[in-house]
Order: structure tokens, then C-alpha cells, then sequence
């Protein structure tokens, strides 16, 4: 039996693409038109795990056992836990973030996701500054300058040019990529720089300096400035703020190359005030150019059930947000954590390896559709259906907007949400007996 | 006269958050009510009692409060927050948000502090004889003013953001200073014998003074030299993207 | 289950009961004639008993009210209560998280609150948003103001396209009305540019704010929705816009309204009945505002009232959110969504002895003493434009106590008695005022009165009963126990369930959301379409195949019908 859905939605990266035409043969997806690459990927999906696993010593091999099994092995060590930590969120859907966030409450834990190893910096910079930002159809309609600073969507992102900044084409930029002037600021040649209007390339940890000086020229005290500025010459950011400040419509997309070099999220605090500052001459918006399809809509869910938008500590009841105290690197580095729930996100190949040292010793509950390096430091593996593909449910585009993602195929596998909230219905359970 | 002795019972591994452990907390309870005050460790509620040995003697106002603390409280936070008077004296090392919004009296730390000692701090006195970790005297998240009065003095270094959105006080490290110094200082003053990076970013008012600056940021208008107590500096204004009328100073 | 609430001191306006001893029953959620002698009885043992508060203006969910979070860590450590047997934890003042803020209400005797604002494109994160919050009946109002298709049909002057737009835009955000914020500017904020008065042409459009309200309000009067146009006016924000407001409220009087309620009301008045023609002249123009309310008969308004302390302003309005984020040296979020409008959040810190600040906490109060009628001026603070909902009671104590505002007015900046009239006016509102302002005012300006905002047979059992003995308290003298009493709720009973009992969450049943299905007929809804299929072709960056609403995010949904129907224009 042959089924084609339409306007599907790629559970892949955070440009969230709703054109997808999935093709689907005995609940089997053969074709998923239009996504690219690694989007396609994602959809078509590869070796699953089977089923529950199970093992008391580590370094002993997985037990398969049943989902309640496995389900009763996990409340356990999370009800007995003083400083669980449940980590990941980043492939699921917002309706298992809601799951989470109670199950959280319950056990007196810490929630975090995914965005403390990639734009989490970036919420701490939205703290101090603000976001001045807008959807990307905003992007794709109006915007004459386009900057990729330390974004390589080339990369990351393959459709991000086509869909929204720089190739398509909309009501005031019927000229798509004609019409637009590309920057691309890298501290090396990316791909996505081979095909800008101009490069500039600043040196390995100097982009905060480099976005003052631009902010010190655009507040017209170019005379301050240096001749160079991480590695930049003056005339090359005199010639980028004249081009900026020209610009109709200008919008500055960030990536990890900003997050992670140094001076972390101060650099995206620098780049929002000079967004900012750039509206008193045209229109000027910031985004993050987040990875994970919906590693925003943890944000989302966390800030409105909670108040914030991740790194959240429940040990006293209330909610206590403070990265850098309470997110999931802190606690793990420091070695309070004493149990892990790691769900949809993989702290065993993007954590630093102290924190996976400390994971290692400590009993972990994974939940996820498949194997990765988090499961090596796993003593429970529940397999689950796969959000976006097989589970229908909310997610966040970079820009915000929340789309529903269809179901292509039937499960073979239990959903998150329903693993959590046998979970938190045992945890509650063990808690009372 | 009421001096309070606390000495920790046995190794803490998952931090316990002690705000209790003030002198105004503890004027004129007995010994018995201060090991009654409430703790915590992870998620589990506790005592000040079942995590520490407290000895108590006499009794006194608030201000003639004298704890005394003796050990490894490396994961103990919030020792001495929002304290209005009195001493807290610790032999030891203590963890974070030690004297977080403290208005008045001191505390004295033989060992490190780790990040946020003196957070959105009043008034009062931290001295600190080892190092300080990030975020010394700074604000809590989102929040426009961290520190806006006391005196913060580190006898060794602190790591980054020291100070950040300052308002008022003095913050004195002998040592160096990790990146940012004195971000966006809005009137607090500065000093770091020693040497840092990047100080004084958007700084719109206040005094920052140090002795070694490894990378300066572009924003500043170089006004001279000039003698500070006898030694040269080379003065700078800032942070000129906010317009500010900071003052940055640098040894020649 | 049956409930009797006997011995109340009742104050139910839309039904002409002041205060009288009257019984009220209660049957499956809703207010019967009488009830069996097995019906659980509250003793209201005199004290004030009113409908559940109905709040027609507040920014309760969605966008911009989860970046004001998400940007204000340092607001939600303000208000942070931990987990208990019943409630999830309560966190922030001014941006509390979803079960804040329908427990807060709860606690204050409110059990309906309607949302001010949501693009339609992000209407699907405002339900995900209303669907947790608890207890409290809900909806949300949809901007049309600068959204393509309306500008593009005001320009064709086709008003049936127009009316079908807008009824399958309330479909598509499950929206209760057409809100419109700075008509026109919205647009213009996409490339940082703004309107300054109701004939300023939109380029590329070329329609002006002018006929985009007229516009509006005619279809809104064709389809008969429950609700008026709900207006933000241009230039809020600027010295002078009292002209502006006056005259958008004008346009009202070319429009007849569908049904017994006004054709425009014109929203948090505190913000855009400013005078003068700088920061140094500045001065209230209220009295201008409530004197035209008291010589019309098809406008209303709410206050906006402006509370000391920390504020989070947020609104479609982006120019004026970023002229406000450089006024004030404050971070700055602004989130423009394609095709339809703008928005802004800044937090504010409104403090006495700024003129400024002093002089716009007089407006409001002007505004509601100055205007005979009180169906005209709702209670509101705009919340949390110009402060917190929880400061209600404290709005109310105002406005029933001179002595409060003589003694409030004393701790202020001296401008409050050059600018504004607020220390003349004598005027001490009465329970039945309040109750209007706040119950059957609101209720009747959506359009709701049916159900809500009255304790008449039919009526859903949404009811308030406050520690306050009317006949032995004088508020005027006492405003400190007005307060008080207004802050926590003896009971609040909501759908005939107590979920508050002594200001305490005793139950946590969950609310509606209300909506309007408006129908339009079919071939007029097919060309409309042909138009929005192009714009999603060529210009929206999302299919409109995921564009709507689906009914995932409306669990509790309550349809109100409406549709074309033949309307008299003059
Ligand atoms: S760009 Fe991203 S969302 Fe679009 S198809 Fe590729 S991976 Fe999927
Ligand atoms: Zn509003």
C-alpha cells in the first residue's frame, strides 16, 4: 500500500522545512521529496534500537528486558537520586518537553537541553539585551544584506539559503540573490564564505573586539579605533558598517562560531546591541541559527511552565535558573550528579569528557530511538518511536514559529511521552510507598 | 557577645545551600535553634545540624554576631546572603554566592571563593585571602545592576566577569582578573594590581584601575598620563560606543 | 453538583442588583432559579459577592509574552512559590509562567481573561500557551491591523473579501475579534519606519490607518462578531497623541454596530491620551478623552492603569518599542512576523518621582472618575504594559477611595498637580461601579454578557464572594481592607466548582478557550482564497497547508457563531 503526504515537515535541523513530500510504502518511508541530504536522512531513518536494554555493571553487556522492566529500573534510580539530572530535548516534541518539566518537578531535579553545548550562550546574551529579531519570511521578503557571522549553513543548514536568506525571493526582493549583498565573518574560509559578496576573516577569539570596534564606528568614534582589530583591517570594518548602515533591511544570522569561541555569549550580547544600535538607520534583526529542528521549542515550553528557558534547577520545589551553577555541564563536571536521565540528545559524544567520566559512574536512564554514544555510559535503554517522523506534535523553528508535525508512519516503538509518563506515575509510587 | 562555631560533619559531595548560616539569622537563638535551621543538599531538605558541628555561646544583637567557621565548605553555598551586620569568619575553603546581597558587616575567607561572591552585594565587607572564581561582585541574570555598595578585596586572582554591571562599591583583587573586567561598569570601582583582558566594556561610569592589560578594547579614548598615588598611568575614557564617562586606567 | 451561596451582599449590575441580600444557585456550572436542599451551601454571611472578574485586556500568552520571559530571568526569580499538593510552581511579577498567571487571577476572583494580541502565523503558540493555563476561561484577540490581505483589500475597497478574510484569519488563530494595533504601522516597522497619524499613506499599499479601522470596523460589524474592533491607536507613546485618539475614536460614528455594544473600543487610554508636544510639556489630556466618552454613545476604552515599580511592556507596536528601549537604555526584543505585523518587549521601572510616570498614573484614574458611565472604562493595567494584574485591587482602592489618591498623590512628583486633574476630582467609584468595570462592563464590550460578567439564571457559576461586609464598611476610609479583600478571594467559584477558598487554589479545573466561527459564504471565500494561495506561494516562508490552527491545541474549545449578516452603514 502506497501513501504520499504532502507539506510534511523535516525533523532535522532547526529550518524546520514544511514542503516535504513524503512517499510511503507498507509504513515504510521510500522517498521524502524535496529535504535535502541530511534532512532526508533523518527522515527515511537507520537502525533503530529493538528494544529495552538493561545492565547493572557497565562494562558488562545490555540484557534485553520488557518496557516495564526497564520502565521500573529507571524510576528507581531517579526516585532515589539527591541530584538527578534529565538531559537532552532537543529532537523530541514540545509535548514531551511538557512531559519532562513535570517529571522534573517530581523528582526535585535539574532540566536542561541540548542548547548548553551549542546556543545556550545565546539565551544568556537574550538576558542582557534583548533579541531583536523577526520570522524568517521576514528575512526572505526584505532583507538587502545578509551576514553570516560564525554560521556556515552551507553546512549545516542546506536549505536556509534557498527557503529564507539568500536565494529566494519575496515581495520587496523579487531579485533574490541578486539583490542582496552576502558577508560572510569566519575565523576560516567555510563554504558558505566561498559564496559571499565579501569575507572577513577575524581572528580565532577576537570576534568580540571586532563587533566593538564596529559598534565604536557606527557610534561615529572611528577615531578610536585601532588600524587593526582581530586581525581585520579598520578600512575592511569601516566599509561593513557603511554597507550595514546602508542596508534597507539587514539581518545577522550566528552561529556556534560565535558561542563557542571565546568570550562565549558575550559575543552575541556585543552582536545584538549592534543590531540594535543599526535600527536607528534601516531595519536590522539577529538570529540564532539553531541546529537541532527543535532545540528552540525548549525554550519555548521551559520559559512559559517555568519562567525559564532552560538550566533548570527543581532540588528545592521552586524553580532556580543559573547556568553556570545549575546547568547540566556544572553539575556534572562537579560531580554532584548522582543519576541522568539522558533523553533525545547525546551527552556521551558533545559533553567535555570530564563530565562523561562522571556519567560513566553514575546510574543513566537513556531514552532514545537510537544508539549513540550516550548509550555506552547507559545502564537502561528505552527505545522509543521517533518524534516528527513516527509521533505527531509541536516544534519551533529558529525564528520561533511553532509548526505541527505530521505523522508519516505508525510506531513500532512506545512514544516518549508515553515512557515519561509511566516514569513519573512509578516515581510518584515509589515516593509514596 | 554570641559567637557561633561550625565546623562540617563529614565530606559534602552534592552542594548544600546554607542562607541560613548568617549572623542575622542566628541573633539570639540557641544552639539547639541553629542546628534547627533549615538546609538543603540536592533535593533533599535537611538541618544546619545534620551537616555541621554548631557550637554556640552567649547571645547579641545582630551586630555583635561573630560565626566562626573551620573546614572545607567548598560545596557550601550562600553562606552569609543578604547579611545586615555581624562577622562570619571562615578557615576554608566556601562555595558559591558567599555574601550574595549582603548589606552590612564582613566576612572573611582564608581560602577561595568560587563564582558569584558578592553578588548584587550592598554594603559590607568581603575580604577573600585565596582566589575568586567568575561573576566576583556581579549581578544575577538579566539583572541591570550587580554590586552596588561595600568593598570586595581578593589578596589572590578571579576569573572572568568580575564585577559586571557594577553600580556602586569597590572591588580590590592583588592578583589578576580573568576577560571582562568591569563589564558595563555603571559607577563601581575597580582595582587589579595585576593583569587582565578586555576591561571595561561597555563601561558607561566608574573607575577601573589596572596594572597589566593584555588585549584592550577598541572603545577607548586614550586622554594621556596621569599619576595615581604616585605611579604613572596611562588614562583612558570609555566606553565610547555608550557614550561613557568611565575612566580606565592603566599602568605605564 | 449543586451549590447555594446564601447571605450574599450581591452585586451582579447587568441584572440591577446593588448589593441586595439575594441567593444565588448553582447547577452544572451554571446559575439555575433554585436548587435541591442537597446542594452544598456557602454562607456568604453578608459579604460582597459578584460575578467571576472578566478581564478584556491583558497579555496572559503567546510570543511576546514568553520572550518578556525568557529575556527577564531577573522578573521571574520575583515570584517564585514552590510546587504543592495542587499547584505547579508560581514564578514572576511582571511575566509570570502560565500557572501564575491563572492562579493569580483565580485568587483575585477573575475567571475569564482574554488576550490581547496574536499574529495569526503565531496563534498556534498563544493556545499552546492558554492550554496551560489553569482554571480561568480564555481567548485571544487576532491582529489584523497590517496584515497584506487586509491592506490589500481596504486599497480594492472590497469589503467582502475582507470579511472573509478576517473570518477565516479568526479560524485560523482560533481568535476571538480583530485586534488592530497601530493600523499600518506594523508594515512600516518592516523596514524601521512608522506611521504618525491616521492619513499617512503605507507605501506599496497605499491605504492609510484611517481606512483600515473604517474598514475593519465595517466587516467586523458584517460578521456580527461578539466583540468590536479592538483598537491600539497610532502614535502611542508620543506627547500629543490624545488628537490621534480622539480622532480614531471619531471614526466610530460611521459605523452602526451589529448589536447592543459599541463599534470601537480604544484600549489602555493611559498610554495615547497624552498632551503636549514634548518630554517638557507633557501633561494629561484624560479629561479630553472621558469628556468625548460622555458625549458618545459607540465607544469604549480601559484604562491601562500605570502601577509603580516594574513593568513589562509589550505590544504589536514595534516602533514604539524600540523608541521606548532607547529612551531608557533597556534591553530590547522585537519580533516582527512576516506579512502580518510587529512586536516589541522593554521592561520598565515606573517610579513616583519621574514627572513622566507620575503624570501617566494620574490618566488612568482620570479616565475612569472623569467618564460617567463605567460601562465606558474597563479596569484594566494592560497588563503587564502598565503593570501587573495583581495590582487590580489596588486600581480598585483608587478608584474607590479619594483619601487613598490624596495620600498616594502626596509621595509623588510635583507634576501630578500641574499636569493632571487627578487632585481636584472627588469622585469615590461604589461597589456597582467596580463591579461593572470589571465584571458586566467587560463582559458586555466582548460581547460575552450572555454568560459571562452577571449572575443571572444562565449565566455560567462563575462567582466572586470577598471578605468585605458592604454595609459596614465604608471604602473610602478603609481602602487599605478594599484592598486586601480584592487581593484574595474568599471564594472564587469557577463553572460551579470552589477552586479558591481564603485566597488559597483549592481545585484546578481547566478553563475554555473561546473563539469565533464566522461564516461568510462559500464563493465569497473561495476568491479570498485565491489570493491568500498566492501569498503563501510567494511569499509566506511556511506552507499554508501548516498555517492553521489545528484542533490539537484547543482541548476545552467554546465556538461562538457568527457571519455575514446585512449591516447599515451611514
Ligand atoms: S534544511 Fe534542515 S529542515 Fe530543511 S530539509 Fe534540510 S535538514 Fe531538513
Ligand atoms: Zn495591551
Amino acid at each position: 500500500m502506497s501513501n504520499v503526504i504532502t507539506d510534511a515537515l523535516c525533523p532535522f535541523c532547526g529550518c524546520m522545512c514544511d514542503d516535504i513530500t513524503v512517499v510511503v510504502e507498507n509504513n515504510k518511508i521510500i522517498e521524502a521529496k524535496h529535504a535535502c541530504k541530511i534532512g532526508a536522512a533523518k527522515i527515511m531513518g537507520h537502525h533503530r534500537i529493538k528494544a529495552p536494554m538493561m545492565r547493572k555493571d557497565k562494562n558488562a553487556d545490555f540484557k534485553e528486558v520488557s518496557y516495564d522492566e526497564a520502565i521500573n529500573e529507571a524510576a528507581r534510580m531517579l526516585a532515589n537520586s539527591k541530584r538527578p539530572l534529565m538531559y537532552g530535548w532537543a529532537s523530541v516534541l514540545c509535548e514531551v518537553h511538557k512531559k519532562g518539566i513535570l517529571l522534573a518537578e517530581e523528582l526535585g531535579a535539574i532540566i536542561d537541553n541540548t542548547a548548553t553545548v551549542c546556543h545556550g550562550p545565546s539565551t544568556l546574551a537574550v538576558h542582557e539585551k534583548g533579541l531583536p529579531t523577526s520570522t524568517l519570511g521576514q528575512i526572505k521578503n526584505r532583507a538587502d544584506v545578509v551576514v553570516f557571522w560564525g554560521s556556515n549553513p552551507v553546512h549545516a543548514h542546506p536549505r536556509h539559503m534557498g527557503r529564507y536568506s539568500v536565494f529566494a525571493k519575496g515581495f520587496f526582493s523579487e531579485k533574490g540573490r541578486r539583490g542582496r549583498k552576502i558577508i560572510v565573518v569566519d575565523v576560516r574560509k567555510t563554504e558558505t564564505a566561498g559564496m559571499a559578496d565579501e569575507y572577513i576573516q577575524v581572528q580565532q577569539g577576537s570576534d568580540y573586539l571586532v563587533i566593538s570596534a564596529l559598534r565604536a564606528i557606527l557610534a561615529g568614534q572611528a577615531a578610536v579605533v585601532p588600524d587593526t582589530v582581530g586581525g581585520v583591517p579598520k578600512e575592511q570594518l569601516v566599509k561593513l558598517v557603511d554597507t550595514l548602515k546602508a542596508a534597507r533591511f539587514g539581518a545577522i544570522f550566528f552561529g556556534m562560531g560565535l558561542t563557542q569561541s571565546m568570550s562565549r555569549y558575550k559575543n552575541i550580547d556585543n552582536a545584538i546591541s549592534l543590531t540594535t544600535e543599526l535600527n536607528s538607520f534601516g531595519k536590522h534583526v539577529i538570529m540564532p541559527m539553531r541546529g537541532h529542528y527543535n532545540v528552540t521549542g525548549f525554550g519555548q515550553v521551559c520559559a512559559w511552565e517555568t519562567g525559564y528557558a532552560t538550566a533548570v534547577d527543581f532540588a528545592r520545589g521552586a524553580p532556580y535558573y543559573n547556568p553556570g551553577e545549575t546547568a547540566a555541564n556544572d553539575v556534572l563536571t562537579r560531580k554532584e550528579t548522582d543519576a541522568a536521565m539522558i533523553i533525545a540528545g547525546d551527552a556521551g559524544a558533545h559533553f567535555p569528557a570530564n563530565s562523561v567520566r562522571h556519567l560513566a559512574k553514575i546510574p543513566v536512564v537513556q531514552i532514545d530511538p537510537y544508539w549513540n554514544p550516550t548509550t555506552e555510559v547507559a545502564n537502561v535503554v528505552i527505545p522509543v518511536a521517533i518524534c516528527g517522523v513516527e509521533v505527531e506534535g509541536t516544534a519551533y523553528r529558529m525564528d520561533g514559529v511553532s509548526l505541527r508535525y505530521r505523522k508519516m508512519i505508525e510506531p513500532t516503538h512506545p512514544t516518549d511521552l508515553e515512557i515519561l509518563e509511566k516514569i513519573t506515575k512509578r516515581v510518584i509510587e515509589i515516593r509514596g510507598e | 557577645m554570641q559567637t557561633v562555631a561550625i565546623k562540617p560533619k563529614n565530606g559534602i559531595k552534592i552542594s548544600a545551600e546554607a542562607e541560613n548560616i548568617s549572623p542575622d539569622k542566628f541573633a539570639g537563638k540557641s544552639e539547639k535553634d541553629i542546628q534547627s535551621l533549615e538546609a538543603w543538599m540536592g533535593n533533599q531538605k535537611t538541618t544546619l545540624g545534620e551537616l555541621f558541628t554548631i557550637k554556640a555561646e552567649g547571645t547579641g544583637a545582630v551586630a555583635d554576631v561573630k560565626v566562626v567557621m573551620e573546614g572545607d565548605f567548598s560545596r557550601v553555598k550562600r553562606i552569609g546572603e543578604g547579611m545586615t551586620a555581624g562577622l562570619v569568619m571562615i578557615k576554608g575553603n566556601v562555595d558559591m554566592h558567599l555574601g550574595a546581597k549582603m548589606s552590612g558587616g564582613k566576612i572573611s575567607v582564608s581560602g577561595n571563593v568560587d563564582s558569584w561572591a558578592g553578588r548584587e552585594m550592598k554594603g559590607g565587607e568581603l575580604i577573600i585571602e585565596g582566589n575568586a572564581g567568575y561573576y566576583l561582585g556581579a549581578g544575577y541574570r538579566g539583572e541591570t545592576c550587580g554590586m552596588r555598595g561595600g568593598k570586595i578585596t581578593v589578596l589572590g586572582s578571579a576569573l572572568d566577569f568580575l564585577g559586571e554591571h557594577m553600580c556602586g562599591g569597590e572591588i580590590i583583587v592583588k592578583g589578576n582578573a580573568g576577560i571582562l573586567a568591569g563589564l558595563s561598569n555603571n559607577g563601581g570601582k575597580i582595582v587589579i594590581e595585576g593583569s587582565t583582558s578586555r576591561p571595561g566594556s561597555e563601561m558607561a561610569k566608574g573607575t577601573i584601575i589596572v596594572g597589566k592589560v593584555d588585549e584592550m578594547m577598541p572603545v577607548f579614548k586614550l586622554e594621556g598620563t596621569e599619576a595615581v598615588d604616585g605611579v604613572s598611568y596611562r588614562k583612558y575614557t570609555g566606553d565610547v560606543i555608550v557614550n561613557g564617562k568611565g575612566v580606565l586606567y592603566v599602568k605605564e | 453538583m449543586e451549590l447555594l451561596i446564601k447571605n450574599g451582599a450581591v452585586f451582579d449590575p447587568a441584572n440591577g442588583i446593588a448589593g441586595d441580600k439575594t441567593d444565588i444557585s448553582i447547577k452544572d456550572g451554571k446559575i439555575v432559579d433554585k436548587v435541591s436542599s442537597g446542594a452544598i451551601v456557602i454562607d456568604a454571611g453578608g459579604r460582597l459577592v459578584m460575578p467571576g472578574g472578566v478581564d478584556a485586556h491583558s497579555h496572559i500568552a503567546g510570543a511576546k509574552v514568553n520572550v518578556g520571559r525568557i529575556m527577564r530571568p531577573e522578573d521571574t526569580r520575583a515570584g517564585i512559590k514552590p510546587r504543592t499538593k495542587i499547584t505547579r510552581p508560581y514564578t514572576g511579577y511582571t511575566v509570570p509562567n502560565v500557572y501564575a498567571m491563572g492562579y493569580r487571577y483565580a485568587q483575585m476572583g477573575y475567571t475569564t481573561v482574554f488576550e490581547a494580541a496574536q499574529a495569526i502565523m503565531k496563534a498556534r503558540h498563544t493556545h499552546e500557551e492558554l492550554e496551560e493555563i489553569p482554571i480561568i476561561d480564555k481567548g485571544a484577540l487576532t491582529l489584523f491591523g497590517s496584515n497584506w490581505p487586509t491592506m490589500d483589500y481596504v486599497r480594492e475597497k472590497n469589503m467582502d473579501k475582507l470579511a472573509a478574510y478576517v473570518a477565516w484569519g479568526l479560524l485560523a488563530s482560533r481568535g476571538f475579534g480583530i485586534k488592530v494595533v497601530n493600523p499600518g504601522g506594523g508594515e512600516m516597522w518592516g523596514f524601521g519606519k512608522n506611521v504618525t497619524g491616521l492619513d499617512d499613506v503605507v507605501p506599496n499599499f497605499e491605504v492609510t490607518p484611517r481606512d483600515i479601522i473604517v474598514s475593519l470596523m465595517k466587516v467586523n460589524e458584517m460578521l456580527g462578531l461578539p466583540h468590536s474592533v479592538h483598537l491600539h491607536c497610532n502614535n502611542l507613546g508620543k506627547p500629543g497623541n490624545y488628537k490621534t485618539t480622539l480622532a480614531s475614536m471619531e471614526l466610530a460614528k460611521q459605523v452602526k454596530p451589529s448589536k447592543d455594544r459599541q463599534v470601537l473600543h480604544v484600549t489602555h487610554v493611559t498610554f495615547n491620551c497624552w498632551g503636549g508636544t514634548n518630554w517638557g510639556d507633557f501633561e494629561s489630556k484624560a479629561d479630553e478623552i472621558a469628556n468625548y466618552l460622555n458625549n458618545s454613545e459607540n465607544v469604549t476604552t480601559d484604562m491601562g492603569q500605570l502601577i509603580f515599580g516594574s513593568a513589562t511592556t509589550m505590544t504589536a507596536d514595534g516602533p514604539v518599542q524600540y523608541a521606548n528601549a532607547k529612551l531608557l537604555h533597556a534591553k530590547w526584543a522585537n519580533g516582527d512576523v512576516e506579512l502580518e505585523d510587529a512586536s516589541g518587549v522593554v521592561p520598565i521601572f515606573y517610579v513616583k518621582q519621574v514627572s513622566i510616570h507620575a503624570i501617566m498614573w494620574a490618566m488612568g484614574l482620570e479616565l475612569a472618575l472623569l467618564t460617567k458611565d463605567p460601562y465606558k472604562v474597563l479596569l484594566t493595567t494592560d497588563h503587564p504594559n502598565g503593570g501587573p494584574f495583581v495590582n487590580y485591587p489596588e486600581v480598585i482602592a483608587l478608584l474607590m477611595s479619594n483619601k487613598k489618591r490624596q495620600e498616594e498623590i502626596k509621595t509623588l512628583h510635583e507634576a501630578v498637580h500641574k499636569r493632571t486633574k487627578i487632585p481636584g476630582i472627588e469622585r469615590e467609584l461604589g461597589f456597582n461601579d467596580i463591579a461593572i468595570m470589571t465584571r458586566a462592563g467587560s463582559a458586555k464590550v466582548l460581547g460575552l454578557l450572555d454568560t459571562k460578567g452577571h449572575l443571572g439564571v444562565g449565566a455560567d457559576a462563575d462567582v466572586s464572594i470577598y471578605d468585605i461586609k458592604p454595609d459596614q464598611t465604608d471604602p473610602s476610609a478603609e481602602h487599605a481592607k478594599i484592598k486586601s479583600a480584592f487581593q484574595s478571594a474568599a471564594y472564587t467559584i469557577k463553572g460551579g466548582n470552589v477552586v479558591v477558598k481564603d485566597g488559597q487554589i483549592t481545585a484546578t479545573p481547566m478553563g475554555r478557550t473561546f473563539w469565533v466561527d464566522a461564516s461568510v459564504p462559500d464563493e465569497q471565500k473561495e476568491i479570498m482564497m485565491k489570493d491568500i494561495r498566492m501569498k503563501f506561494k510567494n511569499y509566506y516562508s511556511i506552507n499554508l497547508a501548516n498555517y492553521m490552527v489545528q484542533d490539537a491545541y484547543l482541548t476545552h474549545p467554546y465556538v461562538v457563531r457568527a457571519g455575514v449578516i446585512p449591516v447599515e452603514v451611514s
